[in-house]
């Protein structure tokens, strides 16, 4: 090889070095991608993240106070018309009327007759919250929904609304929960009621306790606000725990019931597929009386509640809320015709968004219930959630909006 | 998530940039770099984990699973189309001028011999330059580390006679 056979090459070696390291993707790539992937994945995979170094560590915690299993007394909301405000669709699904009746862990549900009887309340929100940044949609663009809702993505940026239909809710009052966030004891007493035992080692902030037993680990994490999360469990077992032959509902079904953890609250059962993983997802209701149910949902506005992963007809994982105590209170409702002008006011809950502004008729408005964080306490409030689609450079969306359903003389945000 | 594997997080922002490029040099557009770079990262996070440090390097496993998504978008979309322009020469992203003056000057231009370049030698460039050690490139490619390097320094005079060429 000649010097200058030399020289070239090593030039166009150069050249290559920059060439690819000057070769990126264009701005707003990375944190559009980064949401999509964040917004694809399960909510627990969110907080098994916001916990990640403490989840695999070593743990010294107490043993476990001796048992002391409360049996629950589940007060049963009354579950009548179901008032759908619109479409509520929800893919195939069967509604389980899941049995009140005991529940490890001391759930309970309280009600307290004094209207606003938990004071002025936060309101809930979607999209972006502060401090969420990397675990919310992207304030500038759509992100691509968990499968329940793979064909639409979920847009948050501003947008003209419009409405045309009617909105008719027939019931002044709405119900709020409120649970106190639960100890480190709290968790230990649900550990000991499904079989498990404390692991050795310190549990990190954010969680309560890491747990044993002979077939699974436990691990019991407080809420989070972002993602926006109930104070949550991660079971796994230690070997697929299999129902050769069952039907994934089925041997989600019976899985939890065996181990204790069958939820109280009324769901409705989703099966999903996601890669080799089939998923039961148990998609939690709250009773509105004199309206029906309405479905808890996340930041997104994505129904979610408890998660069964079977891999066959092996389950892999459980995660779903920890049981707790809730009150609950009644508090005026918003009118109709006030949260349509609210939700035609809010031309976006989060920043930046498609040029031109997209033009977007809401078509369906629905009762919902959003977890609202408020430091010692959570709330679990109701609101209207409205959407709609729109097409923009062949992509669908989906425009949600959320107002809240308690009445703005009640609020304090 | 065990404690010897970072989290994906710090694994994305440090790859992203590099897989994207590597990516490009293999497709005719911008759009379908990023859709690959896309697929790329969605697959690795779902396989994440089941990455095992002590069997590979992080940059090895993500070029791997880039590598075979890029071979992917060809069987998926065909290569004739490809070949076709590397025939005849036909610049790429035509149909996007405002993007193909800002990829000129990300060294576009260098970047679309290298992707005319044999499959094989094409890899070779685009593992090397996109930080992998010859090491890595032969493993990934399924050849010793000293075959790696023949073949990446014959890549290299391929690449240099087709910049002559044309950019005399």
């Amino acid at each position: 090889v000649s010097d200058e056979e030399d020289r070239e090459l090593q030039a166009l070696q150069r050249q290559l070095d920059d060439a690819f390291q000057t070769t990126r993707p264009r701005g707003g790539f990375e944190d559009e991608l980064w949401a999509r992937m964040q917004a694809r994945r399960p909510w627990w995979q969110r907080v098994q993240a916001a916990f990640a170094t403490l989840i695999g560590g070593v743990r010294r915690i107490p043993p476990a106070p001796a048992a002391t299993v409360a049996v629950l007394l589940v007060l049963v909301i009354s579950i009548g018309l179901l008032g759908s405000l619109g479409h509520r669709g929800g893919g195939a699904s069967s509604t389980a009327g899941l049995s009140e009746g005991a529940q490890p862990g001391g759930a309970q549900t309280h009600f307290n007759p004094v209207a606003g009887g938990f004071g002025q309340l936060p309101s809930p929100v979607l999209g972006p919250g502060p401090g969420a940044a990397d675990m919310n949609p992207p304030k500038e663009a759509g992100v691509r929904s968990p499968a329940a809702s793979a064909a639409a993505t979920p847009y948050f940026g501003p947008a003209d609304l419009v409405w045309a239909d009617e909105l008719n809710v027939p019931i002044s009052e709405v119900p709020v929960f409120r649970y106190m966030e639960p100890s480190a004891q709290d968790a230990n007493r649900f550990a000991t009621s499904v079989g498990a035992a404390a692991q050795s080692g310190q549990p990190g902030p954010g969680v309560l306790g890491s747990y044993s037993a002979p077939d699974f680990t436990l691990t019991v994490a407080s809420s989070t606000q972002s993602p926006k999360r109930e104070p949550s469990y991660i079971l796994t077992p230690k070997a697929g725990s299999s129902a050769a032959g069952a039907a994934a509902a089925d041997a989600a079904a019976a899985y939890l019931r065996s181990h204790g953890l069958m939820p109280t609250w009324q769901a409705t059962v989703i099966v999903e597929q996601a890669g080799d993983i089939v998923r039961v997802r148990y998609l939690r209701e709250f009773a509105v009386p004199g309206s029906g149910s309405a479905f808890l949902i996340d930041s997104l506005g994505e129904r979610y509640g408890l998660e069964v992963d079977l891999s066959g007809s092996a389950v892999v994982q459980v995660v779903g809320p920890m049981p707790i105590a809730m009150d609950t209170a009644l508090y005026r409702i918003t009118s109709s015709g006030q949260a349509v002008q609210s939700a035609l006011a809010s031309g976006a809950s989060g920043g930046g968004g498609i040029t031109p502004t997209p033009t977007v008729r809401l078509t369906s408005a629905e009762i919902v219930y959003s977890l609202v964080w408020a430091g010692d306490h959570s709330f679990y409030e109701p609101a209207y959630l409205f959407s709609g689609t729109f097409t923009s450079n062949g992509v669908t969306y989906v425009k949600r909006v959320l107002v809240p359903a308690v009445d703005p003389s009640q609020r304090s945000s | 998530v065990p404690t010897d594997r970072p989290p994906f997080e710090d694994l994305y922002r440090d790859f992203l940039g590099r897989i994207y490029a590597y990516v490009r040099a293999q497709v005719t557009s911008s759009a379908d770099a990023e859709d690959i770079t896309a697929q790329v990262f969605m697959n690795a996070f779902q396989a994440y984990p089941r990455f095992e440090t002590r069997n590979t390097t992080p940059a090895a496993w993500l070029f791997r699973i880039a590598r075979n998504a890029t071979l992917d978008h060809f069987r998926a979309h065909g290569r004739r189309e490809r070949l076709q322009r590397t025939v005849e020469h036909q610049p790429l992203d035509e149909h996007d001028p405002a993007g193909m003056a800002e990829d000129r000057i990300r060294y576009q231009a260098l970047l679309t011999y290298v992707a005319r370049l044999p499959e094989r030698q094409r890899d070779a460039i685009s593992l090397r330059h996109s930080g992998l050690t010859f090491e890595e490139v032969g493993v990934l490619m399924k050849c010793t580390e000293d075959a790696a390097k023949m073949l990446y320094h014959r890549a290299l005079k391929v690449l240099r006679e087709s910049v002559k060429e044309e950019m005399p």
